[in-house]
């Protein structure tokens, strides 16, 4: 297995910098200008040449009123630096936290994780001018960190990683069942999206990162555009209660199908296309009349029992012999013995979303406050399938709220094999997050719309680099915590035993409100 | 001949605040701007946009604004800023945030069901209700309740007593006396308005939004005016026990009348109520304490149809997470005795969104009051009654009744659509299943404890 991992080379990081004339920094240098006297010390005293770009004799012609001193190519370090405004012999300037900084971002991903993931699509690289692990939600993820990270106050995390003989790969079947035993290089691969739901350019950047990446995106239950058949062996199809677009043809296509009986965001409540954005295209390849609200019905109505379920999988096995079967499902109370009974179905992999996870629409009821966040079911359902003695058949991912890299690490941590990132990809396509996804013409930055202008903000070539750039950053990461843990294999890191906090310590994780 | 079924239906209407929300996002371009309008290019909610018979841009319409920092990308100057608006965080309280009641609006304004996309953006757990988490098992127990199946789930619940068991005599006939019972058809009830100048419109708008919900209204007696006698079969006169003879004439056209929590003699009012006025229901209000439950039995064994606990919205937003406690140790206690059935359980106080609804049931309620979230709507700022501020809307002029009227309907029709996601969901067929349904619900503490605690 680890000849195999080390025969992958990763794909090559380039430059992918956003399509923006400017970028958000957290830092303004502000210029009053009924104060300056226009004599150019600040910009001569800026490290970072602040102010280098031509004057702006325009907006000075103007006696009042405020300018800000910019380069789009340099950000202002700080109050830590703050050279101009000690220089001014006018008291013109001042250096103030970047309000538009203040108001991106919420809680969950914080202006911080949204820059340093746009940083890391851009180039590959992380610097530690952003907190690029952890958000401020005040709970799970955010509290917890692995032993190491509390001893060093900033982790520099460079090139130096890329190197290094650490096996960051999973494999995808671990039933000896005689269908094939598929490895990817990271243990992560991309969310259910579909067509509608997402652009086509979208899915095909996304479809051309996981080529190359040796590893597989989805294309939700929404449809398998003919765009996307030149990846077919890195596409998952999603089978859901809808069956948009799904056919024998699909389902024989893909090297997995997923059987996604519900989704964190909105379990219990099926799929929900808004009217907007069923356009003709769309409508045709789900087989349905254009700009009608489509609702994937729930449940699944042939699927009423562990036999049901066993059934539906089979047919799933029969139709497409080569393929494995993923279940997708959410996080209610019991779900350990939803993961049992997947076990007994013969599903290979076991997909868990959680409630914090990412959705193109549904009811801000649902997405506030059903599902169990998934740093409880992971353990839930990894504790319980060790004491049924099954966990090693068993694949299981994590999806619904992984955010970066140390996300995914902390999450193989508590008892997963791997994870399923959607909105962190999307992230790295630049989203900002800002809720308009079930809107027609919706998403400003080109990404959740079927809108046939705003669709070609994003090209399938620039997408597809910067998911690459993202998911090579995050491989550095890996290695840099397996290094840091002594472990040579990200297998390792997930645990053997059952998960037991004591003391809030359990397999190098450290939950920071049981720390003793 | 039966009575045709009539299905129950909300007319909603679209309804606009009179002054809406200041906006959430302000923009602002700095002098920097040289008017080359790549803002108003990429802007696909049309905050930036130039004049009509001019090449120049005008000023940023803030009320359209989603915040998704495209013209801040664009503009090749750097020459935006967006902020959050000041004037829009200080709107509302701690628990009264401004973004629940910018959902409140919408909610008001169109009656429909907030949705959107990408994931949850709040805190991993929040305070009172928002520690807990409703489980939607329909996987692991589908039930083919489903959501094509919601025009079937019933949101009705009864609000009086029922026996524990009937008693017949040797020839089969009934002997026990079956009390009556009230069917509303939404598990809310509208509690009294807090006072203020423009109580009068208010309580008519309250009358006739209650009527045209199939629900009921709480009004103090003291303010009763004749006006509001059509409306009198939704109204709940609210007495303070001495005064029950004042009122002979109003308890007469009730068919609910609620006694007010004031001193010990509430247990005579209500005897002597349920003496002479045997068709007219009885609910006791009191505020939740460490005696709820205990009361609640006594209440019960004492012959009230209703009990009405409720915990004022000061004491909410300071102490957030007692809600649900008590609202649970009621009905636990209730349960314990055997008089569960024997009483219905009305929670007010924190209800601040359409989840609590369903929370609250969940917890062991059979319905709540709803307070300050229709008063909030029509432009209370949430200062908590006696010392109104100054720009409090409901203090300077009388609302239009039919428009506020239209406004709580489509508040309350939002929030039972969004019950009915909750009931599809989990599952449940109606309402009065989902009381106590604590499978249905996780807890914050549990599940931290469980999986992040001390393990032995």
């Amino acid at each position: 297995m680890m000849q195999k991992q080390l025969m992958f080379q990763s794909p090559e990081v380039k430059t992918t910098p956003p399509k923006y004339s400017t970028t958000i920094t957290k830092y303004e240098v502000l210029l009053d200008r009924a104060k300056c006297n226009i004599c150019g010390i600040c910009l001569e005293t800026c490290p970072e040449y602040l102010g280098s770009t031509p004057l702006d004799y325009e907006a000075f012609a103007t006696p009042e009123g405020y300018l800000r001193l910019s380069n789009p190519t340099a950000s202002c370090l700080g109050p830590s630096c703050k050279r101009c405004v000690r220089v001014c012999p006018t008291d013109a300037l001042s250096v103030e936290i970047n309000p538009h900084y203040l108001a991106l971002g919420d809680s969950r991903w914080t202006a911080d994780l949204l820059l340093s993931t746009w940083e890391q699509a851009a180039t590959g690289k992380l610097t530690n001018d952003y907190e690029y692990r952890i958000g401020m939600s005040g709970g799970g993820f955010d509290k917890l960190r692995f032993g190491f990270e509390l001893n060093e106050a900033t982790l520099e995390i460079d090139d130096r990683y890329d190197d290094l003989c650490l096996d960051t790969s999973i494999v995808l079947n671990k039933r000896m069942d005689g269908r094939p035993k598929i490895e990817i290089p990271i243990p992560v691969y991309g969310a259910d999206m579909s067509y509608g739901s997402i652009s086509l350019n979208i899915m095909r950047a996304r479809a051309m990162a996981a080529k190359a990446w040796n590893t597989f995106t989805s294309t939700g239950e929404g449809g398998y555009p003919d765009e996307i058949i030149p990846y077919k062996d890195h596409i998952i199809t999603q089978v859901a209660t809808g069956h948009f677009g799904v056919n024998a043809e699909t389902i024989k296509r893909a090297p997995i199908i997923v059987l996604k009986y519900a989704q964190g965001a909105k379990p219990g409540l099926g799929g929900h296309l808004l009217a907007d954005k069923v356009t003709p295209e769309v409508a045709k390849i789900r087989e349905v009349v254009p700009y009608i609200s489509l609702f994937s019905p729930f449940p699944f109505h042939n699927v009423y029992s562990v036999e049901d379920h066993y059934r539906h999988v089979q047919l799933m096995k029969d139709i497409n012999p080569r393929a494995l079967v993923s279940v997708k499902v959410s996080t209610p109370i019991d779900v350990n013995m939803v993961a049992i009974g997947s076990y007994y179905a013969t599903a290979n992999i076991l997909q868990i979303d959680g409630g914090h996870g990412g959705t193109g629409a549904a009811p801000d009821i649902a997405k506030k406050n059903i599902a169990m966040p998934i740093e409880y079911a992971i353990p839930l359902v990894h504790n319980y399938l060790v004491s049924e003695g099954v966990r090693d058949e068993m694949v299981i991912l994590a999806s619904g709220g992984i955010r970066t890299a140390f996300d995914v690490a902390k999450i193989i941590a508590l008892g997963a094999d791997g994870a399923v990132i959607g909105t962190s990809e999307l992230i790295g396509l630049s989203c900002k997050r800002c809720e308009n996804c079930e809107r027609g013409r919706g998403c400003p930055s080109g990404i959740a719309t079927t809108d046939p202008i705003l669709m070609h903000l994003v090209q399938p070539e620039w997408g597809a680099q910067r998911i690459i750039n993202l998911y090579h950053s995050w491989k550095r990461q890996w290695h840099y915590i397996l290094t840091q843990l002594e472990l040579e294999n990200i297998q390792e890191l997930r645990p053997k035993d059952e998960i037991k906090f004591k003391h809030g310590k359990c397999n190098h994780l450290i939950h920071l409100d049981y720390k003793r | 001949m039966g009575t045709m079924f009539e299905r129950y239906q909300i007319e909603v209407e679209e309804t606009l605040a009179k002054i809406q929300l200041p906006p959430k996002f302000l923009i602002q371009r700095y002098n920097n701007c040289t008017n080359v309008q790549e803002c108003a290019q990429v802007c696909i909610f049309d905050v930036h946009k130039t004049g009509e018979n001019s090449h120049k841009l005008m000023d940023p319409i803030n009320e359209l604004c989603r915040g998704c920092h495209q013209c801040v990308l664009a503009c090749p100057k750097d020459a935006i800023s967006l902020r959050i608006n000041p004037e829009f965080e200080n709107i509302g309280n701690t628990y009264f945030t401004p973004d629940r009641i910018k959902t409140l609006y919408f909610e008001a304004d169109t009656g429909r069901v907030p949705v959107s996309g990408t994931g949850y953006k709040g805190t991993f757990v929040g305070t009172g209700f928002d520690r807990i988490w409703f489980d939607f098992s329909e996987i692991v127990r589908p039930t083919r309740d489903g959501i094509h199946g919601r025009e079937y789930i019933s949101t009705s619940v009864d609000l009086g007593r029922t026996l524990p068991y009937l008693q017949f005599d040797n020839n089969g006939n009934l002997v026990s006396e079956v009390p009556q019972v009230i069917e509303i058809s939404i598990p809310m009830i509208l509690d009294a308005p807090l006072p203020s100048k423009t109580r009068k419109p208010l309580q008519l708008a309250l009358a006739k939004a209650a009527t045209r919900l199939n629900t009921f209204v709480m009004v103090n007696a003291k303010d009763y005016f004749d006006e509001l006698s059509p409306y009198h079969a939704h109204l709940i006169p609210r007495i303070v026990p001495d005064e029950i003879d004042d009122y002979e004439n109003l308890i007469n056209i009730s068919r609910i009348i609620e006694l007010d929590f004031s001193n010990n003699d509430i247990i005579d009012s209500l005897k002597r109520i349920k003496e002479t006025h045997k068709s007219v229901l009885v609910s006791t209000r009191f505020p939740y304490d460490d005696q709820s439950g205990e009361r609640a039995v006594a209440l019960s064994k004492q012959g009230a149809d209703i009990i009405h606990f409720y915990m004022t919205d000061d004491v909410i937003e300071q102490t957030p997470n007692r809600i649900k406690d008590v609202i649970q140790v009621t009905h636990s206690h209730l349960v314990e005795h055997h008089l569960r059935d024997g009483v219905t359980l009305i929670s007010g106080g924190g209800i601040a969104e359409a989840a609590h609804v369903p929370k609250s049931i969940i917890l062991g309620a059979d319905a709540v009051s709803v307070g300050l979230a229709y008063q909030i709507v029509l432009g209370c700022r949430v200062c908590y009654g006696d010392n109104h501020s100054i720009n409090c809307l409901l203090q300077i002029e009388p609302p239009d009744i039919e428009w506020a009227a239209q406004r709580i309907v489509n508040l309350i029709a939002s929030w039972r659509d969004q019950q009915l996601e909750v009931l599809g969901g989990m599952g449940i067929r109606e309402v009065r299943r989902q009381r106590g349904e604590l499978g249905r619900a996780m807890f914050y503490e549990d599940l931290e404890a469980k999986i992040f605690g001390e393990q032995e």
